[in-house]
């Protein structure tokens, strides 16, 4: 299995051109033949003001390889989602920006959370790793509750 | 001018799903809330950590918040350019969980690992700390040839004028510090944000033929910068670490 993420960065910002680019196939931690098997995505309407938990850190995704893709599909310039990762701001997605970063989830304070500004943002997300514990249904719950 | 970005995940059918996934995106660089492109980008850089031994490896700033807007639109590609599959930088940004007992993984903010040939491009928040600020107050009798010496440098009187010898100190530069002045006051604001400094007149020395002071003050404390990028990597054999800045 592979997955791959490539990327071009283009420039005429200098008098030089400045170009970059950049595929990478998702592996598992330190490995080269085992790919990345698991992936969990969305479309989000995100309202303005709250900030929500796009992704939850899991034990099982500890010093793993995980990579996330955030893309804020707003067409309007001036609207922004705030990443924040543990408490910590990582950066604004504004209105046509991407991110892909890969995320650690080093114990269960490091959720991957999200905060719109500016009106509701739309927002493509996923998430590509490996292990993850499902949660057992609820016996108190009937199969078909 | 205009900067773009673009990025398409791909898998085939049979990989990681039975379809086919492809997902494709390419954004303008552009201001906060603007139309228009970035101007500023550190140039495309590498950066090799080398360490003694494993047991010494630490981490590097890589970018430092200070340098750059606030709540910008600031963006940050990284690339682990490793051959080698275990060989990971991890990526960091300043951090505190207090009440922690502190390891690289509290003291600072993980983002995750980039493992060999993997890269990351994300927004950069750059939310830089406090810089500390104090004051030097000219007084009392100063002749020429006295001297006030701080931070490795010695400036001469030139003269007995209190205003004058301020100005003088205030025209000096300073390797960690900038200045400005008012009267026979000299304000000194430190370069970089830091939690770590407080002067005093063991570092802002005066020698005087007579009673000349310059009494040194604290007027703002510094803190830490809040979200400066660091990167350390998973063994002390040189790494390298490519990277590029786009910046307001």
């Amino acid at each position: 299995m592979a997955t791959t993420a490539a990327m071009q960065l283009n420039s005429d910002l200098m008098t030089g051109v400045l170009s970059a680019s950049a595929s990478t196939t998702m592996m598992k931690a330190g490995t080269t033949a085992d790919g990345l098997d698991q992936m969990r995505m969305g479309y989000n309407k995100v309202p303005t003001g709250t900030s929500f938990d796009l992704l939850n850190a899991t034990a099982a995704g500890v010093d793993k390889a995980t990579k996330v893709y955030i893309c804020n599909e707003s067409t309007d310039e001036t609207y922004y989602v705030t990443i924040v990762i543990d408490a910590k701001t990582i950066g604004r997605l504004y209105g046509g920006d991407w991110m892909f970063i890969p995320w650690n989830q080093d114990d269960v304070t490091h959720d991957l959370e999200i905060t719109a500004t500016g009106g509701t943002n739309n927002i493509t997300w996923i998430c590509f790793h490996e292990g993850e514990t499902l949660t057992t249904q609820d016996a108190s719950l009937g199969a078909s509750d | 001018m205009a900067i773009s970005a673009g990025i398409t995940l791909t898998s085939a059918a049979g990989d990681l799903t039975s379809n086919t996934l492809a997902l494709s995106s390419t954004s303008s660089l552009t201001k906060a809330g603007l139309a228009t492109p970035l101007t500023n980008t550190s140039g495309l850089a590498r950066k090799t950590t080398s360490y003694a031994s494993s047991g010494v490896i630490d981490t590097t700033v890589l970018f430092r918040a200070d340098d750059y807007t606030n709540n910008g639109a600031n963006k940050v590609y990284l690339k682990n350019i490793s051959a080698t599959a275990t060989e990971y930088f991890t990526v960091y940004l300043t951090g505190d969980r207090g009440g922690e007992t502190h390891t690289y993984a509290s003291s600072l903010i993980e983002i995750g690992r980039l493992y060999a040939g993997d890269w990351m491009f994300m927004p950069w928040n750059a939310t830089a700390g406090t810089k500390e600020a104090f004051t030097a107050t000219f007084a009392n009798t100063w002749a020429a040839g006295d001297t006030f010496t701080f931070d490795g440098v010695t400036v001469i009187a030139g003269g007995s004028g209190l205003n004058e010898n301020a100005a003088a100190v205030d025209a000096t530069q300073f390797p960690n510090w900038t200045t400005s002045v008012a009267s026979a006051v000299v304000t000194f604001t430190s370069r970089t944000s830091r939690a770590d400094l407080e002067i005093d007149s063991t570092e802002a020395v005066v020698v005087t033929a007579g009673d000349g002071t310059a009494a040194i003050a604290t007027t703002v404390e510094g803190t830490k910068s809040a979200s400066d990028i660091y990167i350390k990597p998973s063994v002390h054999t040189d790494m390298t670490m490519e990277h590029v800045l786009f910046y307001e």
